[in-house]
């Protein structure tokens, strides 16, 4: 039976919302403010007040897969080089945090991964040290140099990056109808287990509504921004530009058969559902732990009613081999 | 109408230039004559004895039906024993076009061959004259081994008899050759068989003499009397000969017969082996006295050559294969049921030499028709039968069963215990490939929870295999269970559900779940042969008006 793809589509970003965990976001929270307070008191005048970017600022998060990031502005003086500034907070973190948490080098943060708690919950913050690029510029022009961890392909043999991370957080500010494509991407990536960056898919539809005029209900914009990644990912010349850094084209972390692949996989998902709506659900499946249905709080919503059949005649989902 | 045949058969050849007929065309089955041919560019007219057959001008086993003979050219390539030209032609329903047709291939045989001399870069075996040994034929299998000989070894072959048939009208005792050892039973190397196959019982033995070079005449003609090997075999050999044929009889073994491997090097440096039948207390030899000593010389005897055959790996699937990024894979198969079975004897038709098997299940006779069982092997385990099946096709593939209760154990009622979770995934992760062919939903779910770095893809098919869902690690729990439960039109009302029957099944036949599974694995070769994204999909078979199949891309 095909369904009603606006309203599923919205059906899946409400139980997707970052409020339905909110008291686990409080551990989130806590956890960010005791780590923005260490790192205060450990470096002193050698820092600017940390901030908070990444999904959560950016109302992109979803609550299936998130973590809380945490940009920590070094002063110019506080380190001669930014591979001393990357491990002097790597080694800092660790020796604070390594008995509680796994604390591990990323591409340009730390990871902070605390072993899951009483309930089973598993917090992870990870840490961005940035350094000003002119001494006391940072409160002017927010420009910061991140360090690249070496071992990480594509940004291999670049030793920094430079970036803004108000810029980036201003660049999505506003922009509702963006931000609500981003999180189906978002989703569409967690479920489906792609390994696309999400800042790369936050550029990229930001892009398309710029360039597309892209307009209609949820589900019109959804499938007008997947048919411009279909159309363009893989089109010579084209860019994502950070809005943190102009000269840093985010399009160029994929290799070209990545482009191809992602463009192949935007236009399967376009024909699937074209073929069948239900094919939404494969997609962008709602989050069953919220679902705002009635058999969600009953029996029922361990499939008892769907699942159960007469005796010794399969179900309807029986498969066969 | 016999007449008009041969009359044809004149006027044709009298229509080409360069044939002259030396001695008139008659005969009442065949029709036999002889041709002088003449053309430009030869220095002097060339004879042969022509033979047209009753089939002619239709081919007959594959072969021609007119022969052209002179066996004074043997030493020219592609001239047969009996001294007929090798050639083939293409098709013609018409007498005399097909003899425009031959004769041209037979002038342009003498241009490339006679006046050219020319080589060809394929190369061809020796040719033998087969023969029985006493109206038994025997036919020896090898491999080709990871061991240098050196020219005038020799030693003893161990061989297992693997199947006693029929060829023709005769018996036919097929033997693989098992390894190599010398003359005082020290192993030099074993053939690369799978494990079962080295471990074949009804041992025998054979002698092996490697020469090196090729005891051909003309490097085409194997040798075909034992006196050509006069200059090859060292003395130390004959004597070596001479011993074992005392040992033999000795055995009581007079009058059977003995395997000889001949091994010599072939242009691309392998080494080929053509086998010989000796017979015990008849071998070509004899003592002679020379100053005071006697020694072994070679007996002026026709060589009874036996069938041999390289059956190395590459030759085994030279044919065609899945890719080597598939078939070097260690693969664990979850099921062997209708589809895991059809995978299994597809990997293995296909190339791949190490998968193992598991299922609790036990073969009954209604699963023969639809499975790769047999209804012979009776009642029995369903990863035995399967075990048995594939070690039947393939030498090359090594199959193990894996401990099912642990498997279930292991995976269902230990899993959330961090241990034997971690002992799962590592079970698991000594495999390369691992395809879930069980619908064992609950098995699904918690393989889905592992963190895997081996692939894993799970198949399974609607009722009246209307479709086949593939699904890859670790997008297989919620993909496979949206597609049946929401997308898929999965009608289970109409089961097959006989009489007696504790759990009814799905319908289809063995040739519907065979092309699903047949399209999907050809499709996974693809994925692995060209490093494509391993995206789910789903092969649909409809059947309206025509048969329509698609595979549906996710």
């Amino acid at each position: 039976m095909a369904i009603n793809k606006k309203e599923y589509l919205q059906e899946v970003l409400e139980t997707h919302k970052m409020s339905h965990v909110n008291s686990l976001l409080d551990k989130y929270r806590d956890k960010r403010k005791s780590i923005k307070e260490a790192l205060e008191e450990h470096y002193t005048d050698k820092i600017y007040s940390p901030l908070n970017s990444g999904s959560y600022a950016k109302h992109t998060a979803i609550n299936t897969k998130f973590d809380l990031d945490v940009v920590v502005p070094f002063k110019k003086k506080s380190f001669s080089t930014l591979e001393e500034m990357f491990d002097d907070v790597f080694d800092f973190l660790n020796e604070t945090y390594g008995t509680e948490a796994t604390v591990r080098k990323q591409k340009v943060s730390i990871g902070i991964i605390f072993y899951s708690d009483n309930d089973g919950d598993e917090i992870s913050i990870d840490i961005v040290p940035g350094r000003e690029l002119n001494e006391d510029q940072y409160n002017e022009d927010n420009k910061l140099n991140l360090y690249v961890h070496s071992q990480y392909g594509l940004l291999a043999g670049k030793t920094h990056l430079l970036t803004n991370i108000k810029a980036q957080i201003e660049h999505i500010k506003s922009r509702d109808n963006e931000r609500k494509i981003i999180r189906l991407l978002k989703i569409w990536k967690s479920s489906n287990n792609e390994d696309y960056k999400s800042f790369l898919m936050e550029l990229i539809t930001i892009k398309a509504f710029d360039k597309d005029s892209i307009s209609g209900d949820l589900c019109e914009m959804l499938e007008s921004t997947m048919e411009y990644i279909r159309d363009n990912i893989t089109k010579d010349g084209f860019t994502l530009s950070d809005p943190g850094n102009s000269g840093n084209n985010v399009a160029d972390t994929l290799e070209s058969w990545q482009k191809e692949n992602l463009s192949s996989k935007m236009k399967n998902m376009l024909d699937r559902i074209e073929d069948n709506s239900d094919n939404l659900k494969i997609y962008f499946p709602i989050n069953p732990d919220f679902k705002e249905n009635e058999d969600t709080k009953s029996s029922e919503g361990y499939g008892v009613k769907t699942g159960a059949s007469t005796f010794s005649i399969p179900t309807q989902n029986q498969r066969f081999g | 109408m016999k007449e008009n045949r041969l009359d044809n058969i004149l006027q044709t050849l009298d229509s080409i230039p360069y044939v002259k007929v030396k001695e008139p065309f008659s005969g009442e089955v065949n029709i036999q004559g002889r041709v002088s041919i003449q053309f430009e560019g030869l220095s002097e007219p060339l004879e042969f004895y022509v033979v047209i057959y009753p089939q002619y001008p239709f081919r007959t086993y594959d072969a021609e039906t007119i022969k052209f003979i002179n066996k004074d050219y043997l030493k020219y390539n592609h001239v047969m024993g009996d001294g007929t030209v090798c050639i083939h032609t293409s098709h013609n329903p018409n007498i005399e076009k097909k003899l425009l047709i031959d004769f041209e291939s037979l002038k342009n045989w003498i241009e490339k061959y006679y006046i050219n001399i020319d080589s060809d870069l394929h190369y061809e075996h020796l040719i033998t004259r087969e023969s029985d040994f006493k109206g038994i034929i025997t036919s020896y299998m090898f491999t080709d081994v990871d061991y240098t000989f050196n020219r005038n070894q020799f030693g003893f072959v161990n061989l297992s008899l693997l199947s006693e048939g029929k060829n023709g009208n005769k018996p036919i005792h097929n033997y693989l050759t098992k390894g190599f050892v010398d003359e005082f039973g020290k192993e030099i190397v074993i053939c690369k068989w799978s494990n079962i196959y080295k471990e074949l019982g009804r041992p025998n033995h054979g002698i092996f003499f490697y020469a090196e070079k090729q005891p051909a005449t003309y490097n085409r003609f194997a040798y075909s009397n034992w006196k050509e090997f006069i200059d090859v075999f060292t003395s130390d050999f004959l004597e070596f000969l001479h011993q074992c044929e005392k040992e033999y009889i000795k055995k009581k073994r007079r009058g059977q017969y003995v395997p000889f491997y001949i091994g010599y090097k072939i242009p691309n440096g392998e080494v080929h082996w053509l086998v010989a039948t000796i017979e015990i207390g008849n071998f070509p030899i004899e003592g002679t006295k020379e100053n005071q000593i006697w020694t072994s010389k070679l007996l002026n005897e026709n060589i009874k050559w036996a069938t041999s055959r390289n059956s190395s790996y590459k030759y085994f699937f030279g044919r065609g294969a899945f890719s080597s990024k598939l078939t070097e894979k260690r693969i664990l198969i979850i099921g062997v049921g209708a589809v895991g079975s059809n995978v299994a004897r597809t990997f293995v038709k296909c190339g791949c030499t190490k998968i193992d098997l598991t299922d609790y299940d036990v073969k009954e006779p209604k699963n023969v028709c639809r499975a790769e069982f047999q209804f012979a092997s009776g009642r029995t385990d369903k990863i035995e039968e399967m075990s048995n099946v594939l070690s039947h096709i393939s030498p090359f593939v090594n199959i193990h069963t894996v401990n099912q209760p642990y498997f279930e154990i292991m995976s269902k009622a230990l899993f959330g215990k961090d241990k034997s979770r971690n002992e799962l995934e590592d079970f698991l992760n000594s495999y390369d490939l691992i395809i879930d062919c069980s619908t064992d939903d609950d098995l699904m779910f918690v393989l889905d929870n592992l963190s895997l770095k081996s692939d894993l893809i799970n198949l399974s098919i609607t009722n009246h295999a209307k479709e086949l869902v593939c699904a890859f690690h670790p997008n297989t729990y919620d993909f496979v269970s949206k597609q049946y439960s929401e997308i898929l039109d999965n009608d289970v009302e109409d089961l097959y559900n006989p009489t007696g029957c504790w759990s009814p099944t799905f319908r289809a036949s063995y040739n519907d779940i065979s092309m699903l599974v047949q399209i999907a694995l050809k499709k996974i070769n693809n994925i692995y042969k060209s490093d494509s994204p391993k995206d789910n999909f789903i092969v649909k078979s409809e059947i309206n008006d025509e048969l329509n199949i698609k595979i549906i891309q996710y």
